[in-house]
């Protein structure tokens, strides 16, 4: 037999044995070469207003993958190699040299290697048209799509994928030479002899890894803006050393502390779950480490990407209540808007709203040290009510301030908390007895978040008052006169058009009536804009996410297999002792739902806290979009058990 | 000597063949085997490599079926159970020994020992007891928290003989016990079997190539090329004796006589 059969044969072995291995990375390759095709890709990034966010995004999306897909082929071909250890030693036995050894492997591999390629960028440019429709709808593209076939991506992506292969090649080199023929009859026998973790330590290292974890948890809660960096960093570290150490010895520990209770009566299903897993965990807390903290990141991507996509029109809707605010009608632009939405036929309810704008000064109630001073843009409730805005009247002299930004600005405390404070207007001190006190603050916005001042809104009468109080001051004609006055009363021209399409319409006609070189703020405008970003940001994360989730749960899977390999023996011992093939397969059962669920388990905890603080950022809930892609991330996840359980159920049927 | 032996039929094989690969190009292994053993009898079963011995002991232990013939044990034909009854069978009726012990490595000596109890709903003190019963009669009660890499050869041996005697089964198969021990583990063993098998009236039927372990038999049956070629009865012969017999059918039937000196 030549060498090139020899190859040939174990190439044919391997396929049907790694068949997930081979998915996995044909999966990867054809997703880097969307990627980045997607980054060259002319026709996109023009329908953006960003166009080089684009294609950073895309750049950025290529190299988590290629990190994720190098963490997961260096683990995979390891594991391999080991598993086909004696095979090797066989080789090298019947006389091969160690040099032979290498040749096979190496041209067996790179021929798998090159096969997986080329298969990952037929399919990848097969499917690219798919992924074009779904990020054109996710981003609110229409019209038909061009599909173009990049050359330079699919050269690009060759290169990096066989810089991967050559790296795993030299993995391979390194292995065969640095095993002696013993080690490599014995690696399959060489699993971590089992000993009873000493009790005190393991209590102490136990406890401290929950303890870690919890810590983190809690100063997630409490991280603020001025301690932001070195704060997450702490909480990162805190919380990965708590789940190494978890996985290193409080597991262990738990359920050594279950069986010394046992005192030797442990029975078939602990015998195969409680046992082999509480020795097992301590050699693979690194590995387990990784999948926990890698599912936490991605959970953590995909409910925040999620979120702000499901929530996109609700947050816009709370910087932007009016489709369209136009501030005093001096210059026209409100009146002549009007005009240009009756011109095309568009049905629209126009509202006029008067405000007040003055410097003012917000002041905790205990100590006047604490103020803050700040422009104060006064808007009387009812006349916002009118306009169909969901403002409760507050009681005179009250004011609830409107912040779309509130919960961001104080990140830790509740924006509640020492309400009321006092609001102290120097202007109009000495004409009235009344101070304005701050009784709610509101997280959303009363009129659009561009105009200028922090938006207090009071009853009528109050506004009236204050108005009233302001004009009547002898300096006040003069000061209308600058240019931008001190204080002002103003007026805004509010437009909600109800019917999408005809809004769409009127947002393109906005334009025109903003002064030059501003940007115009409008609803529609807002929204689309939101939506692209949010919609790039889902798509990427959401293929990262499930190449994440697929090279972790292969990860399981491949050490799953290997370990059903090991504990061959002991099926066919329990056998023979009289246990039925259900009885083990309901033991087994019970060791996967571990193997798997604690990473789960642990990387959700993870991701809902570090969601629950990214929530800052967005006002609306994150309950249900994060509920939803975590309960699909478990879904897919638990694929990858019962491929597992197939596995064990045919090596235990074949035990007997 | 062997007063144990009593006239009720513990075992019975009735012309049991065996043949492996397809039909038409079968290999035949065992050609026709009848075998009686009574209760309280150690048989031993020897043979040269390829004899069928080892088969043999399959087919009778219930984990492997005859292509023809009926196995009985206690009156109750196995051969044609199904899985589920099988499997309740051995866990009440039988014990088993292998050459390489075959224990859990992630189990302790106690658990183990304990495993084969764990499914007949026994309480936990019952098997507490039994255990310790078990445990001093084998001489391993200090060994209870260690696991199997810790133990020598001889000390894993007696675990699996603890794990296949705890719940008194009325028969015990041996496939080589001593094969993988050095001549004092090997006796010390085989001493502590069969007085055991005295004392509890269980039957034992050992499958070894080793003349000195079966000298330790009430009877031994010769195979050869699928068939029974002799038996050898101990009688009240001593152990030195009836080792002698041994050595001398073996002579006669060739193979591994040879490499046992």
């Amino acid at each position: 037999m030549t060498l090139f059969e020899l190859v040939l044969r174990s190439m044919r072995k391997n396929i049907k044995h790694y068949y997930l291995y081979f998915f996995v990375f044909i999966f990867c390759t054809s997703l880097y070469f969307v990627f980045v095709t997607l980054q060259h890709d002319v026709s996109l990034p023009d329908r953006m207003d960003g166009g080089s966010v684009f294609s950073q995004a895309f750049l950025a999306a290529g190299f988590l993958l290629l990190l994720i897909v190098s963490v997961f082929t260096i683990y995979a071909n390891r594991l391999f190699f080991n598993r086909r250890s004696r095979e090797i030693g066989l080789y090298q036995l019947i006389g091969l040299t160690k040099r032979g050894v290498v040749q096979l492997l190496l041209l067996e591999n790179t021929l798998l290697g090159i096969g997986a390629l080329v298969a990952g960028i037929v399919c990848g440019a097969l499917v690219y048209r798919i992924f074009l429709v779904l990020i054109s709808s996710l981003l609110g593209f229409d019209g038909v799509v061009t599909v173009h076939f990049s050359l330079s991506a699919m050269y690009q992506t060759a290169a990096v994928f066989a810089v991967l292969i050559v790296l795993t090649s030299i993995q391979m080199v390194r292995m065969t030479y640095r095993t002696t023929l013993i080690d490599l009859f014995q690696a399959e026998n060489r699993h971590e002899h089992p000993s009873t973790p000493a009790n005190g330590p393991a209590a102490v290292f136990g406890l401290l890894g929950i303890v870690l974890i919890l810590y983190g948890y809690w100063q997630s809660g409490r991280i603020s803006q001025n301690t932001l960096f070195i704060g997450s960093l702490a909480i990162l570290g805190s919380i990965i050393a708590g789940t190494y150490l978890l996985f290193r010895v409080t597991i262990g520990w738990l359920f050594g502390r279950i069986r010394r209770a046992a005192n030797g009566h442990l029975g078939l299903r602990r015998a195969l779950s409680l046992a082999p897993l509480m020795h097992r965990m301590r050699g693979q807390a690194n590995s387990l480490t990784v999948i926990t903290v890698l599912s936490a990141m991605t959970l953590t991507m995909v409910a925040a990407a999620y979120s702000f996509y499901y929530s996109a029109g609700k947050d816009t809707r709370n910087a932007l209540p009016y489709d369209f605010a136009i501030e005093n009608g001096e210059s026209n632009a409100a009146k002549h808007f009007g005009e240009e939405l009756d011109a095309k036929g568009i049905r629209y309810d126009h509202r006029k709203v008067d405000a007040i704008r003055l410097t003012g000064k917000i002041c905790a109630v205990p100590s006047l040290s604490a103020c803050e001073e700040t422009t104060l843009l006064v808007l009387p409730a009812e006349q916002l009510r009118q306009t169909g805005a969901d403002i409760p009247v507050p009681e005179p002299w009250n004011a609830a301030m409107y912040d779309g930004n509130a919960k961001l600005d104080r990140l830790t405390q509740d924006p509640n908390a020492d309400l009321p404070k006092t609001i102290e207007m120097d202007l109009l001190k000495s004409e009235s007895g009344n101070k304005l006190q701050l009784t709610d603050v509101v997280n959303r916005f009363a009129m659009n978040y561009n105009v200028y001042g922090d938006q207090l809104v009071v009853s009528e009468t109050t506004f009236r008052a204050l108005k009233a109080g302001m004009t009547a001051l002898p300096q006040y004609e003069q000061e209308q006169m600058k240019e931008r006055p001190d204080y002002a009363a103003v007026a805004f021209d509010t437009f909600q058009v109800p019917d999408k399409p005809q809004r769409k319409t009127a947002s393109e006609a906005y334009a025109a009536f903003v002064p030059e070189g501003s940007h115009p703020f409008d609803y529609e405008r807002e929204y689309r804009d939101k939506l692209q970003s949010f919609g790039l940001f889902i798509f990427i994360t959401g293929f990262l996410g499930l190449v994440f989730l697929i090279s972790t749960g292969s990860m399981l899977y491949f050490k799953q297999m290997t370990e059903a390999e090991q504990e061959k023996r002991s099926f066919i011992t329990l056998r023979q002792l009289g246990f039925e093939k259900k009885d083990i397969l309901k033991g087994i059962m019970r060791k996967q739902l571990f193997v798997f669920t604690i990473p789960l388990a642990i990387g959700i905890a993870h991701a809902a806290f570090a969601v629950k603080t990214v929530s800052v950022l967005v006002p609306s809930s994150i309950v249900v979009p994060s509920a939803t892609a975590m309960g699909g991330y478990v879904l897919i996840y638990f694929i990858f058990v019962l491929l597992t359980m197939g596995y064990y159920k045919k090596i235990v049927k074949a035990a007997i | 000597m062997n007063t144990n032996v009593s006239q009720k039929t513990m075992l019975q094989a009735q012309s049991i063949r065996k043949s492996y690969g397809k039909k038409g190009s079968a290999q035949q292994v065992l050609k026709g085997i009848d075998l009686h053993v009574a209760e309280g009898e150690f048989v031993g079963i020897m043979g040269p490599s390829g004899s069928g011995k080892t088969t043999l002991l399959n087919v009778l232990a219930t984990i492997d079926r005859p292509t023809e013939g009926k196995v009985l044990i206690e009156d109750a034909d196995v051969s044609d159970m199904k899985d589920a009854e099988l499997s309740a069978f051995r866990r009440k009726k039988l014990g088993f020994v292998f050459q390489d012990y075959n224990l859990l490595d992630t189990l302790t000596v106690k658990e183990n020992i304990l495993l084969p109890v764990s499914l007949g709903r026994r309480n936990r003190s019952g098997a507490e007891l039994a255990y310790q019963a078990i445990a001093q009669s084998l001489g391993i009660e200090g060994l209870a928290d260690k696991y199997p890499h810790e133990l020598s050869g001889g000390q894993k041996q007696r675990t699996s003989a603890g794990r296949a005697l705890i719940h008194r089964p009325a028969l015990v198969f041996a496939d080589e016990p001593t094969g993988a021990l050095d001549s004092k583990s090997a006796s010390n063993l085989l001493d502590t079997i069969s007085k055991l098998n005295l004392e509890r009236r269980g039957t034992i039927v050992m499958v070894s190539h080793d003349p000195v372990a079966s000298s330790y038999c009430s009877r031994v049956i010769f195979l050869k090329d699928g068939r029974i070629y002799s038996e050898v009865y101990r009688g009240d012969k001593s152990r030195q004796a009836f080792f002698k017999d041994i050595m001398d059918v073996q002579a006669v039937l060739g193979g591994e006589a040879v490499d046992v000196v």
